[in-house]
């Protein structure tokens, strides 16, 4: 019944798309007219009820829909059938283009932008999503269903079962899926030739917000990895991380030079390329994770022909959109204001640094395919790879951030130009001196230093502009020195909790204690839960701190009746500077093995992702 | 400073950044590579003692001896040849005895590996593709763990 329902509104709403086309190219007779917007609405609300039958479907365990009978189990918790609807590939394609529509439809409400411009846009938008449908109603499709009467599910991967996570897919699809929206608008400027100042506004507010969202999925997948996956750190530089990283780049290049463009009406030509770039590395970042040629902790269920529809709707959208970008677009007759210090040279070489680290990134994702098929010898490319390539090539671009805000528009004047180099001097001092008495690593000393010289460079300016502005809109003006400061967080965070984590490993019997530095561990007792999907095996940990108790912190392992998996539960203590992180391993003879990280600074990563999402959004009301 | 001269500076530091990490990523891609073997392949390739490789393969049945704290020794095996592993740290949850696991670690001798980490399979359906291919080429593949 349910699956009946959702199939019928995921295939009316593709032939409401499809008859949108139509009248898109008959609309001058007068009584189309309204049918256009009519045709968005109805199009949005039949993937509304399909995409919301499916989630019924799993709510009430509707065992005779093939996908819930994969994906679902009646004794799960409420929340995780919910979640579970974008658990697996069906269903997070069909979120996918529930998003695609409800982009769409919003975007039906603009009244900046010319009618002809928005009709245009909404045409190239409603294609993509015809294209999406089909590769969904053809490969992929959510509602099929099981021959056989069956009454229980397989279940859902107990990692899966995680409250960030529930929100983490949404999110994300936000970003990647927005970004086609941002391709519809650069295609019907470009076609039109109407990339004005309006156009520009728009498209910024539109990219914006897709990279707030894209940030903020990102994190939360980090954050997820960081307590479920039990080895103490976040980022594991898997394919699947890389592929998300990739248009989130091209969309902060995207993001900088619409500012460049709102004072010049320059560089047109490079911000339709950046737009048409980030929707085809969502696309593409799509296609090898889905189709299984990666391989990667993260893998959905493979199917080669899903990967073949992929590519071939990746070629297709791709090469559209760029043999348009090359017919279309035209050469501009106004001149780059650039300058060796202004702040459209300070731009044009964040972008160039930024479009170069996104290839070293690709090209490491790709690397092991290129290789296997050329010499059929398997590779890896793992994180050395990742840490010594992209990062220094970043610096550059961590470096001119910091006093890039500060710099002028017209000239190559630096106003206060000693401030900045005398609070460069003194950090530098003080973060050789510190680290010279403690233990000096290279990368250590970079990262510290190039992220205490962005925040306190940041803070400069943003005194200055307080000074000259006062406190009115404070937030408004100065969003993107906060949006620095929120990265240059972040650096410290990432920097300390990854070069000054420490690791021990002990083995512990009941009410024994170990002592690391000023903390003292004890193992006080371990539990069995029973809980309603799963077992818990649940130590507790009594911290002291210069024999003060602190905390309690409750690593455990769980075991999954009905997929019949372990997970492990790290136990963290959670602090602004330091977090207490416990794993639980395996028993011997009455021991059991444990691993203790000390993350230090490891919250600041999260606090510094806070920032930058709050400075995106806030920039939307900016004119 | 004239406009071309400032111009001109731009675009050569641009074109020195970009030669850099060119340069980078050749160097990084070259040295920072792990390949990827099966026991069979490993015993039969010359690689070098000390590289660092993963060896991809089924944990042999009663073959994990626990010898001190955290201190495991294990054997990987495909159907013709086996390697012997040392490990020291925390074995994942899923790893078992009879079931697939992925090794990253220094080669000290031709069958013995350091590990510095080891991956068991994720899930009840998941094993590397690569790892099946190699599985099934040599017979090794059971029908159950598809």
């Amino acid at each position: 019944m349910m699956s009946l329902l959702g199939f019928s509104g995921l295939f009316l709403s593709l032939i409401f798309s499809v008859i949108l086309i139509i009248v898109y190219f008959f609309e001058n007779r007068f009584y189309l007219k309204k049918i256009f917007y009519i045709l968005v609405f109805l199009s949005f609300i039949s993937i509304l009820i399909s995409f919301f039958s499916l989630m019924c479907a799993y709510i009430i365990s509707d065992f005779s829909n093939y996908n819930v009978f994969q994906n679902s189990h009646s004794s799960k918790p409420l929340l995780y059938k919910i979640t579970g609807t974008w658990g697996n590939h069906e269903g997070s394609m069909l979120l996918w283009l529930t998003i695609m529509s409800i982009y769409n439809f919003i975007f039906s409400f603009n009244n900046t932008l010319e009618q002809k411009v928005k009709k245009l846009a909404i045409f190239f938008q409603t294609l993509l999503y015809i294209c999406f449908s089909l590769f969904v109603i053809f490969t992929s499709n959510p509602f099929l269903v099981n021959t056989i009467q069956i009454t229980e599910g397989l279940g859902l991967n107990p990692i899966l079962q995680d409250p960030a996570l529930a929100i983490h897919p949404p999110m994300l699809y936000l970003g990647y899926v927005g970004f086609s929206l941002v391709l519809s608008l650069a295609l019907s400027g470009l076609f039109l030739n109407k990339i004005n100042t309006m156009w520009i506004i728009t498209t910024k507010n539109w990219t914006l917000f897709c990279w707030s969202m894209l940030t903020g999925g990102i994190a939360l997948g980090s954050y997820w990895a960081y307590y479920e996956l039990g080895w103490g750190g976040w980022w594991f530089w898997d394919p699947v991380e890389n592929v998300s990283l990739m248009p989130w780049i091209t969309g902060l290049a995207l993001v900088h030079s619409l500012m460049m463009t709102k004072k010049e009406q320059l560089l047109k030509r490079w911000i339709v390329f950046l737009s048409i770039l980030c929707f085809s590395l969502s696309v593409f970042g799509t296609f090898l994770v889905r189709s299984g040629i990666l391989t990667s902790v993260h893998s959905f269920a493979s199917d080669s022909s899903r990967g073949i529809f992929i590519l071939i709707l990746f070629l297709v959208i791709t090469s559209f959109s760029f043999i348009l970008f090359i017919i279309k677009s035209e050469e501009s007759d106004q001149k780059l204001n650039l300058l060796f210090i202004n702040k459209t040279s300070a731009l044009v070489i964040n972008n160039i640094v930024m479009l170069v680290a996104c290839i070293t990134i690709l090209l490491g994702t790709i690397y092991p395919i290129i290789i296997e098929v050329i010499t059929n010898k398997r590779i890896s490319v793992g994180e050395p790879y990742f840490n010594s390539t992209a990062l220094p090539i970043l610096l550059p671009g961590f470096l001119l951030m910091s006093i890039a805000p500060a710099l002028s528009w017209q000239t190559n004047k630096f106003p206060k130009l000693k401030n900045y180099l005398f609070i460069f001097i003194f950090l530098s001092i003080a973060t050789l001196l510190i680290s010279f008495f403690t233990n000096f690593s290279i990368w250590g000393f970079t990262g510290v230093l190039l992220s205490l010289f962005i925040i306190s460079a940041s803070l400069l300016s943003l005194y200055n502009n307080i000074r000259r502005n006062g406190f009115k809109n404070i937030f408004l003006l100065n969003n993107s020195l906060i949006a620095h400061i929120g990265v240059g967080v972040t650096i410290l965070g990432i920097t300390a909790s990854s070069v000054f984590q420490s690791e021990y490993k002990y083995s512990f019997a009941i009410d024994d204690a170990n002592q690391i530095k000023n903390l003292t561990i004890k193992l006080r007792n371990i539990n069995v839960l029973e809980k309603k999907n799963y077992q818990e095996l649940n130590a507790s940990f009594l911290i002291h701190k210069n024999n003060k108790i602190i905390s309690t912190i409750k690593p455990g392992k769980r075991y999954y009746h009905v997929s019949k998996i372990i997970t492990t539960e790290a136990g963290i203590y959670r602090n602004l500077f330091q977090d207490i992180y416990i794993v639980l391993g395996n028993e011997n003879n009455g021991r059991w093995d444990v691993r203790i990280f000390l993350n230090p600074l490891v919250n600041f990563i999260w606090l510094g992702v806070i920032l930058m999402i709050f400075s995106g959004l806030v920039g939307m009301r900016k004119k | 400073m004239s406009l071309r001269f400032q111009r001109l500076l731009i675009i050569l530091l641009s074109l020195i950044f970009i030669s850099i990490s060119i340069g980078l990523i050749l160097i990084n891609s070259k040295k920072n590579l792990v390949f990827f073997f099966t026991p069979s392949e490993l015993i039969n390739s010359n690689l070098e003692i000390n590289k660092k490789v993963r060896i991809g393969g089924i944990v042999k049945e009663k073959s994990l001896t626990k010898l001190e704290n955290s201190q495991y020794n294990f054997i990987i095996i495909d159907n013709k040849n086996s390697i012997k592993i040392s490990y020291y740290g925390l074995l994942p949850d899923l790893f078992k005895e009879g079931q697939g696991a992925v090794i990253e670690g220094i080669l000290l001798k031709n069958n013995l590996v350091e590990a510095s980490s080891v991956f068991a399979k994720h899930d009840e359906n998941y094993m590397p593709k690569s790892i099946k291919q190699q599985l099934e080429k040599n017979n090794f593949w059971k029908k159950n763990y598809k």
